[in-house]
């Protein structure tokens, strides 16, 4: 009995030996840039449920990026579906979609100042006054008001003739007293909302799932919209680009794409007479022009264009490849002379950016 | 760590303070010529029925964690369970249940969590080629489940109870009665958990905030498992019946009504109670079964039927006592299959085998509800129906009792589309009879078919894709010794190497939706190494030790996606390129100990096999123990059992951002009358 007790005595301490691990984790590192330093943060989504998005910081002068800074300066994830970013005062404001949260940052240590929770399935957040701002969801039929400052959910906008379910309000642009929103999954519409009431006073139907909406130097919104895809019950069109008068809320022109094509990611320049979008290759055009140009600023070249930015001081191109979605994507920088300039990798699919 | 050695020493000083005398059988060694000559060449691993039975709260998800060299991927406790057999994707491992494949015909996969073992009496792995004597489609392999009857005269009931950590409940009742060639069973199984079970979360941390909401101090909070209760009833109903002239006869009828929510991420900032994320399923399979069997010849039929609801709920209050849906799916499925086999033996040398199955399914999903343009409602999914028909013959030769060859051809038919002629072929060769050393090699094409979401579903269904087409080759060797009552020991080692092409993968788009492209090509490779050791250590001891080794590349050689791409030549993500599995057992008398261990290697969550902080799944080992007693009165069998998962509280995860949990216990207690 002896000797059997000690060859399972012996049979058990083996595999106890196999090694306990322990969680390793990150410490914090310490970050300091400057007020006057000028800088690009991207937001890479990471993939949908599996909780690793990220940011990246680029500086346009050293051409140095540095990934994961949410992480290494807080010891934390980011958390899932980085959607976009936007700056104020000095306050960095990333919105983690499918987190549910909006965390406030310090632009130069990355370190967080607070995060607003529990909202829906957050995308784009836009600043009313400072204790005042909006927040867009997509599943959700409301626009949520927030107070930055005490980082609370403080009402609500609801929008008519949507469902949580078909809910999608997007990017926001202010002109006067009114904000613009265009709504895009299974929506045609841009929404009027005037800021001081929080109601929805007006809407303008467009095409079919219109996906951006910037606002240029004679205060003409432009929205690309995407069509809708094959088999869609909401239907499938060509997609176009709009320019819309704010002033009189009517749309001004439109520019018509072939059918199949996907346009996305209406950008301005600094100077905002000049918009920017992709459909496969990167397009530039005059906010006057009459007509779509003949060709593209840059020719797709077997790259997956994702995201797009322009350098509002330089006029440089910044483009997002997301590659195949599951490794670090990367950004070519592109001089306003089509020059190849910067290329880096970023995190796993860089979506939006935001210039410090 | 030394709370595990108290209660290990416990445990044994409960062994030695129980002696009785009882005799322990071991096997003989199986006889080289005597090797059933349907299985010349064939790589297959038998899951044996004490692993089954272990207890009653495991999932077939947990026996192939712990007894075989498949990777399971949890996505947290009885949360859907994939596997990657050979260093394929889940829909490459095709999974049959009494001789009806069960992969969902929508997604191609099987969770293997919604599988419990006590339901299955005999788990088989065709491994990579193997599969194509047994279904096509099957790249990484096939998983064959299968019922038996009891062969038992008479009633018999066994009732279980189990109780465990986190509120876990398991109830488990059988029922047998056995008559003149007639054998009926019920088995029902009922699992219920909040399974709210506590981590620390290093993902994200607790803010403290000032009254001017300055962050103050910051800690990793210890959170629960949030949203991730589960109920999950089974029913199984068998009834067979046999004859004198070689007729048996059977029925299968197998209910599943699941109700789980779906837990939360470590990155979530919702608040649990103002959301609810749920996913139910009923499921009905049922097979009728009728085998013939002479001498020389067998044949056999089946026919079958599955009906599957699923449906998806996400919802959130948006005040004190309204709910609101931000999205709802529900699909159904209908399948109705129909099988013939036949089996003819010329002489001992020769075996011919044919089969031809059918699988029609109807789909209808919808997958979400939304408002028109016009004002009017839509709902975006799809309805669609699938043929798939596989037929297959075979010529095995046995000229020596040392050499056997086995050819297979196979062809397949989903929808409108025939693949090509599915060739397979099979040897082995005894190099030695003293220990039944023998040799195995296969080689053989095979196809798998996109599913049907991959075509239809909305958005981002792609109907141009290309079927996946794949070359497999193994070759391994086998040895068996023993002393019949004293020691048995076999063991295997194999070789494999397969092709993959035109592998589907869903990719975002521009449009904000996935969509699934014919994008890599994959070469899978590996060695697979299994030990199986019975040993009789003393009087009225007995010792059980199975081992799994797996070395699994799984490296994509596709083109390269753009020109930045990095994942030319690297590891798939998720798929570990190393994986074991010991599983000791220790009886006495009416004790029995068990130790299950596991180990995978760090697994890539990049196709470019960059690790970063966020993206990090770092190597586990994972260790379970039981103790068990069988307690024989004069009218009831009793059996008692103590079970500690995850022994030494490892932290760990499979998935990214799902929680895994730390050492927990279940006792169960049975006990089957005698009547």
């Amino acid at each position: 009995m002896a000797t059997t007790l000690y060859r399972i005595s012996i049979f058990i301490l083996a595999i106890c030996a196999s090694a306990c691990m322990k969680w390793e984790y990150g410490l914090e590192e310490d970050f300091e840039l400057s007020n006057s330093e000028r800088g690009l943060f991207i937001c890479n989504e990471g993939n949908f449920q599996y909780g690793n998005a990220t940011l990246s910081y680029y500086d346009p002068e050293t051409k140095t990026i540095q990934n994961e800074i949410f992480y290494r300066a807080n010891a934390m994830k980011l958390g899932d579906v980085a959607q976009s970013m936007i700056i104020r005062n000095g306050v960095g404001w990333v919105i983690v979609n499918n987190s549910h949260v909006v965390f406030a940052i310090d632009i130069n240590t990355f370190k967080e100042l607070g995060r607003i929770t529990n909202l829906t399935s957050p995308r784009y957040m836009h600043f009313i006054s400072d204790e005042k701002a909006y927040v867009t969801q997509i599943w959700d039929n409301r626009i949520f008001i927030v107070n930055p400052k005490r980082y609370e959910i403080t009402g609500y906008i609801d929008i008519p003739n949507m469902t949580m379910e078909s809910g999608s309000t997007e990017q926001m642009v202010q002109y006067g007293k009114y904000l613009y929103v265009n709504c895009w999954s299974y929506q045609n519409r841009i929404l009027k909302i005037d800021t001081e009431t929080d109601q929805v006073v007006d809407e303008l139907i467009v095409g079919i799932q219109p996906t951006s909406l910037v606002m240029d130097c004679n205060n003409k919104l432009w929205t690309v919209t995407d069509g809708g895809y094959e088999g869609s019950p909401y239907g499938h069109e060509a997609p176009s680009l709009y320019r819309i008068d704010a002033e009189t809320f009517t749309i001004e022109q439109q520019f018509k794409f072939k059918f199949g094509d996907w346009p996305s990611e209406v950008q301005l320049n600094g100077t905002r007479d000049k918009i920017y979008w992709l459909n496969d290759d990167v397009w530039e055009m005059d906010v006057t022009a009459d007509h779509i140009p003949v060709r593209p600023f840059l020719e797709y070249n077997d790259t997956l264009y994702y995201g797009l930015t322009i350098d509002p001081d330089s006029g440089d191109v910044y483009i997002a490849d997301a590659i195949d979605y599951v490794q670090q994507g990367k950004v070519y920088r592109y001089s306003s002379e089509r020059e190849l300039i910067d290329e880096f990798y970023v995190g796993i699919i860089p979506g939006a950016f935001c210039w410090k | 760590m030394r709370r595990v050695f108290v209660i290990l020493s416990l445990l044994f000083a409960t062994l030695t303070a129980s002696a009785q005398d009882r005799r322990i059988d071991i096997e003989g060694v199986t006889v080289t010529g005597n090797r059933p000559i349907k299985d010349i060449g064939v790589q297959q691993t038998k899951i044996d029925s004490v692993s089954l039975k272990e207890n009653i709260a495991l999932s077939m998800a947990d026996v192939l964690t712990f007894n075989s060299p498949i990777f399971v991927k949890n996505y947290g406790r009885a949360t859907l369970s994939t596997v990657s057999f050979r260093g394929t994707s889940p829909s490459h491992t095709q999974v049959t249940w009494n001789g009806m494949r069960i992969n969902n015909p929508m997604l191609g996969m099987t969770d293997f969590s919604m599988i419990p073992s006590h339901f299955i009496d005999n788990a088989t792995l065709l491994h990579g080629t193997s599969s194509v004597n047994s279904t096509g489609g099957g790249l990484g392999g096939a998983v064959q489940l299968a019922t038996r009857p009891a062969e038992e005269e008479g009633f018999k009931l066994q009732y279980v109870q189990g109780v465990g950590s986190f509120l876990t409940f398991d109830e488990y009742l059988q029922l047998n009665y056995g008559r003149r060639g007639w054998q009926a069973a019920t088995r029902v199984s009922y699992s219920s958990s909040p399974n709210e079970y506590k981590y620390i979360n290093r993902d994200k941390k607790e803010n403290i905030y000032d009254e001017d909401m300055n962050i103050i101090d910051q800690y990793y909070p210890e959170e629960i498992n949030r949203s991730g209760s589960y109920k999950d009833l089974h029913i199984l109903q068998e009834v067979y019946y046999k004859n004198n002239s070689g007729d048996r006869f059977g029925l299968n009828v197998w209910y599943i009504n699941s109700n789980r929510e779906l837990a939360m991420l470590t990155t979530d900032y919702a608040d649990d109670t103002d959301f609810d994320n749920r996913q139910r399923e009923q499921t009905v399979r049922s097979v009728l079964s009728w085998d013939h069997l002479r001498s020389n010849w067998k044949s056999s039929a089946r026919a079958g039927y599955i009906y599957t609801w699923m449906a998806y709920d996400y919802q959130r209050a948006v005040s004190e006592d309204i709910m609101a849906v931000m999205s709802r799916s529900r699909s159904q499925i209908n399948t109705i299959y129909g099988e013939a086999n036949g089996e003819y033996s010329l002489g001992r040398k020769w075996l011919f085998t044919a089969s031809l199955s059918a699988h029609q399914h109807f789909v209808l999903s919808k997958d979400k509800n939304i408002i028109l343009q016009d004002g009017g409602k839509g709902i975006v999914g799809y309805d669609q129906a699938r043929i798939e028909l596989s037929g297959s013959v075979s010529a095995k030769w046995r000229p020596t009792d040392r050499f056997g060859v086995s050819a297979v051809l196979r062809e397949e038919l989903f929808g409108k589309t025939w693949t090509p002629l599915i060739p397979a072929l099979f040897i082995d060769y005894v190099i030695s009879k003293t220990g039944n050393v023998i040799l195995k090699a296969s080689g053989s094409r095979n196809y798998r078919f996109p599913t049907l979401n991959d075509l239809y579903f909305l958005p981002g269904g792609n109907p141009d894709l290309r079927h996946e087409s794949g070359w497999s080759y193994d070759a391994g060797v086998s040895f068996e010794v023993g002393s019949e009552g004293k020691y048995k020991l076999n063991g295997s080692a194999t070789w494999f190497d397969s092709y993959i092409n035109d592998w589907i993968i869903w990719l975002p788009t521009t449009k904000g939706f996935f969509s699934p492209e014919n994008v890599k090509d994959v070469h899978a490779y590996g060695v697979e190494v299994d030990g199986h050791l019975s040993v009789n250590l003393a009087k009225d001891w007995l010792l059980n030790m199975d081992a799994t080794f797996s070395w699994t590349p799984s490296i994509n050689h596709g083109e390269k996606r753009s020109p930045a791409d990095q994942s030319i030549g690297k590891q798939l993500p998720y798929i570990p390129k190393l994986s074991s599995t010991v599983s000791g057992r220790l009886t006495w008398r009416e004790w029995s100990f068990v130790y299950n261990w596991c180990f995978y290697s760090e697994r890539y969550t990049m196709s470019s096999n960059d690790i970063s902080l966020t993206g990090k799944l770092p190597k586990y080992y994972m260790s379970n123990i039981s103790l068990g007693y069988n307690l024989a009165l004069r009218w009831a069998d009793f059996n008692l059992k103590g079970t500690i998962n995850n022994l030494f509280d490892e932290e760990y995860l499979s998935v990214l951002s799902r929680p895994m949990p730390g050492i927990n216990f279940e006792i169960f207690i049975g006990i089957t009358p005698k009547w």
